[in-house]
């Protein structure tokens, strides 16, 4: 029997490398050189088997998070690794706090969100850089952008920390004039502003507009900043005012106010300026100087008028008949209004139009002008039917309601003060009329609107003490006097006549 | 006495070097229970920990006594594995503490003994092995035996791999390890890659700021100032000092404060505590130590990085009583904020550093 001969064979570097180290191998290798090829063989496969390189592998098999902070760290950017470290750290507080809240917390962990991390990566490493070469600038850039990245709701905290970043870095550049510090006192105005501090935001928009005064800087979208800034404070102490009138302190309120629009005037944008006086004057009719409203409503009136702006123009008119109506002057008041409504009619402004009838109705019931008043109204109540507003439908009907009550008192007065058979007989028969059907109310006041016959106001009053049970009784409170009135003499005609009406005393009076 | 006759020795015995595990020729001759190949490896591990443990190997390697009962067996065993738990700890101990003394010959004995009692107590594949894999391989690398230690790390890498539940502490000493023998190496690139690793564990078992991940931090700055990234390496060295600072000027606060607020209370000295235990006295003074040195050789260009090491040292060594170093340390830092006249601030806190330690010293003699 004849052996084989062994069959030629190739073999690849490793296996060689591996065969001459089996120990049936006859050549004797010392330890070292053994420790030598066993880091030929590591390197070997490193090169050869791309899937097997050890930090393949580890990549592999720890989170990506991990693979990350590593991979910061190794290029020794520990100032990132430790910032996101503590973003995380506090993501997970957050998360967990959600928790036990048992709040449904969307957010995924940020784990889970590799290209999130792979932003936080990018961008705060280049920042770290940047920083090591002292050129602020680009650390600023860095940490915005990353804000800019989480400019979203749920993310609103990692973007507040990194304008608070921005804020400390940009305290630092010097060289372009404090543009970057002036965007930075922006953005800190801006997150006190939505977490509701606003003499914080205040501050930093003060700081800003300082900043900005009398520089021709401009923001990505083009916007001038001054112009911004200005805006912005604007904005702010409105809000702050407007929390100052609601706790009565008028003088600080104007005071705020008077700064504002001083800001705006330098501001140099009309529009501005004629708001902070528009708000300015609605300060002072609040503080009842009635006066200094009206001149400053003027004024807010001419730069509409200048601007050709028909809507602030009748917000003008609005407010000044509001003063001119606190002051006692219903006759300009009324011609102020009178042009507001038609403002509010050219330009299709159909809550504006609702408002300023509503108040021109009013007036005119205050002063006796029943007919108007009603006619008034009746306008308003066709708008607010048109816009298909429940709760604006229901005011403007109690108003509408009442104007018409006032009508038709009149012609009750008539009959019952001639005491004659056939005003009795009017009466009677109107008394008869008035329980027998249900009318719609709405298509019942567009018929009857302007028909004066008594049996047709009985449906009104009837209305109107429906309205009342709905939570009206404040409207009808001021109303009271007449029907008491009203009421007094219907007893000394010793007939009942009335029960609505008796109906609406007692719950008047309740 | 010390030779042994083979055929004198009880039955079952395993006659072979506690040190080596080669055949065995000589035998203690207090507990007659540990066997050396010679006199060399006796010696060794008389001196390393022998001495402390001779006694108590004795119940460990003789069999058991009879007992009646099977509760009795119980309560047997059950206080055989509390002395091995024992003895794990205090060989533990002992070898830490002789490597952070440098005496890298002596922890090895000491060392083996806390890993094979834990390997007789919890299995060879058991997690517990990896802190005496890594005390070895530290001992190993402090006496330049690369391979040895690169051996233990493997292993204790391969033990870690394998087990799911291991914490983050230990993953962060394994890759120190790790990183301290690719340092050895000179292979940059894998000991950024550990260390690396080391101090995101480190990080989330006690948080970026805490002194226990500081340690990272030095080394990898150390590779740093070896690649010639001066800058780099610095913003490292500054991290660690910082955290060290921190941590010392805290402990330092709360002192001064009880200081202040109860002076000579019957005239009762208050213990100085940097509450830390030994080992990590140690560390802190070897990276404080040697930051300074590097400061110092750049110290022309940032004379205030030297003042806030030196001031840092101070802290340190007068809050571990030794007040002849910090008053050397501290007059080294005013001597140079003199020198490069510095704000008067930073000059008056070290007037005042030193004769907080001056008036203690006096008390103290």
């Amino acid at each position: 029997m004849t052996t084989l001969p062994p069959l030629p064979m190739t073999r690849p570097k490793l296996t060689a490398l591996a065969r001459q180290k089996l120990p049936c191998s006859s050549r004797k290798i010392p330890r070292s050189q053994l420790i030598k090829e066993k880091d030929d063989i590591d390197h070997y496969l490193e090169v050869n088997f791309k899937g097997l390189s050890k930090e393949e592998v580890a990549a592999y098999r720890n989170s990506y998070k991990k693979n990350i902070c590593v991979d910061m760290l190794r290029d020794g950017y520990h100032k990132s690794f430790t910032e996101l470290f503590a973003l995380m750290e506090q993501w997970d507080a957050l998360r967990e706090a959600a928790r036990v809240r048992s709040l449904f917390w969307l957010q995924k962990p940020l784990e889970e969100q590799p290209d999130k991390l792979d932003y936080f990566y990018h961008y705060l490493t280049r920042a770290e850089d940047a920083e090591r070469k002292k050129s602020f600038e680009d650390v600023y850039n860095n940490l915005y952008a990353l804000a800019c990245y989480f400019n979203n709701p749920e993310d609103k905290w990692v973007r507040n920390h990194f304008y608070e970043r921005c804020f400390k870095i940009a305290q630092l550049i010097k060289i372009d004039g404090g543009k970057k510090e002036a965007e930075a006192h922006m953005h800190m105005g801006l997150l006190y502003e939505e977490d509701g501090q606003l003499l914080e935001a205040a501050e930093h928009y003060e700081a800003f507009h300082q900043l900005t005064q009398g520089r021709i800087w401009k923001d990505e979208t083009g916007r001038s900043l001054n112009l911004l800034a200005c805006e912005s404070l604007l904005r702010t102490y409105r809000l702050l005012s407007d929390k100052m009138l609601q706790n009565k302190e008028y003088k600080q309120a104007i005071k705020i106010l008077i700064k504002a629009s001083e800001i705006a005037k330098e501001g140099s944008d009309k529009k501005m300026e004629g708001e902070a006086s528009y708000y300015l004057g609605l300060a002072h009719l609040a503080a009842e100087e009635y006066e200094t409203a009206l001149t400053v409503l003027d004024t807010y009136c001419k730069i509409s008028t200048e601007l050709d702006d028909d809507l602030s123009l009748g917000r003008a008119y609005e407010a000044i008949a509001k003063v001119l109506q606190s002051q006692g002057n219903t006759t300009e008041a009324i011609k102020y209004l009178k042009k507001f409504v038609k403002i509010a009619r050219n330009n299709f402004q159909s809550l504006d139009f609702v408002r300023a009838s509503t108040m021109l109705g009013d007036i005119y019931n205050e002063k006796g002008h029943y007919n108007k008043a009603s006619q008034r109204f009746q306008q308003a109540f066709d708008t607010t039917v048109e816009l298909m507003s429940m709760p604006l439908m229901d005011e403007t009907k109690v108003h509408y309601g009442i104007a018409k009550a006032h009508q038709m008192m009149l012609t009750v007065n008539n009959y019952i003060e001639s005491a004659d058979l056939t005003s009795l007989n009017y009466l009677l028969s109107w008394k008869e009329s008035r329980g027998d059907i249900e009318p719609d109310p709405v298509t019942e006041e567009f018929r009857g609107s302007t028909v004066e016959t008594v049996s047709q106001n009985s449906e009104h009053l009837e209305e109107l003490s429906r309205y009342d049970k709905s939570s009206k009784k404040f409207l009808l409170s001021t109303h009271f006097v007449q029907y008491t009135k009203y009421n007094l003499i219907l007893q000394t005609q010793k007939e009942k006549f009335h029960p609505a009406l008796d109906n609406l005393n007692t719950e008047t009076l309740l | 006495m010390n030779v042994i006759y083979p055929l004198a020795v009880p039955k079952g015995r395993r006659l072979c070097c506690e040190v080596c595990e080669a055949p065995a020729e000589r035998v203690c001759a207090a507990c007659t229970v540990t066997y050396y190949c010679g006199v060399v490896h006796q010696k060794a591990d008389w001196d390393s920990i022998h001495e402390k443990i001779c006694q108590l190997l004795i119940p460990l390697r003789t069999s058991m006594p009879f007992y009646n009962s099977e509760e009795e067996r119980q309560h047997g065993l059950q206080q055989l594995q509390q002395r091995q738990k024992y003895l794990i700890e205090f060989c533990y101990t002992v070898a830490q503490k002789y490597l952070f003394e440098g005496k890298h010959e002596d922890a090895v004995p000491a060392a083996l003994h806390s890993l094979r009692f834990r390997v007789n107590l919890y299995g060879l594949s058991s997690v517990e092995l990896v802190p005496a894999y890594l005390l070895l391989a530290e001992a190993s690398l402090g006496l330049g035996r690369i391979v040895q230690a690169e051996e233990y790390l493997f292993q204790a890498q391969w033990t870690v791999l394998k087990s799911t539940d291991c914490s983050n502490a230990t993953h962060s000493l394994l890759h120190r390890n790790l990183g301290l023998l690719y340092i050895a190496k000179k292979n940059y690139e894998e000991a950024r890659y550990h260390l690396a690793n080391d101090i995101y564990f480190a990080s989330c078992a006690f948080g970026t700021e805490d002194i226990r991940t500081s340690g990272g931090y030095f080394h990898l700055a150390n590779i740093f100032y070896d690649l010639k990234k001066l800058d780099l390496a610095d913003t490292l060295y500054t991290k660690v000092s910082e955290i060290w600072h921190a941590y010392l000027n805290n402990h330092y606060q709360v002192l001064s404060q009880a200081h202040t607020q109860q002076v000579d209370l019957l005239g009762k000295l208050f213990e100085n505590d940097t509450g830390l235990d030994e080992a990590q006295e140690a560390e802190a003074i070897r990276i404080l130590t040697s930051i300074l040195n590097i400061r110092e050789s750049t110290s022309d260009k940032a004379p205030q990085k030297t003042i806030f090491v030196l001031k840092i040292l101070v802290m340190l060594y007068y809050l571990m009583m030794n007040s002849s170093k910090a008053q050397e340390y501290g007059m080294r830092a005013l001597s140079l904020a003199k020198e490069q006249q510095l704000d008067v601030h930073e000059q008056s806190a070290i007037q005042e550093l030193l004769s907080l330690i001056s008036t203690e010293d006096r008390r103290i003699t």
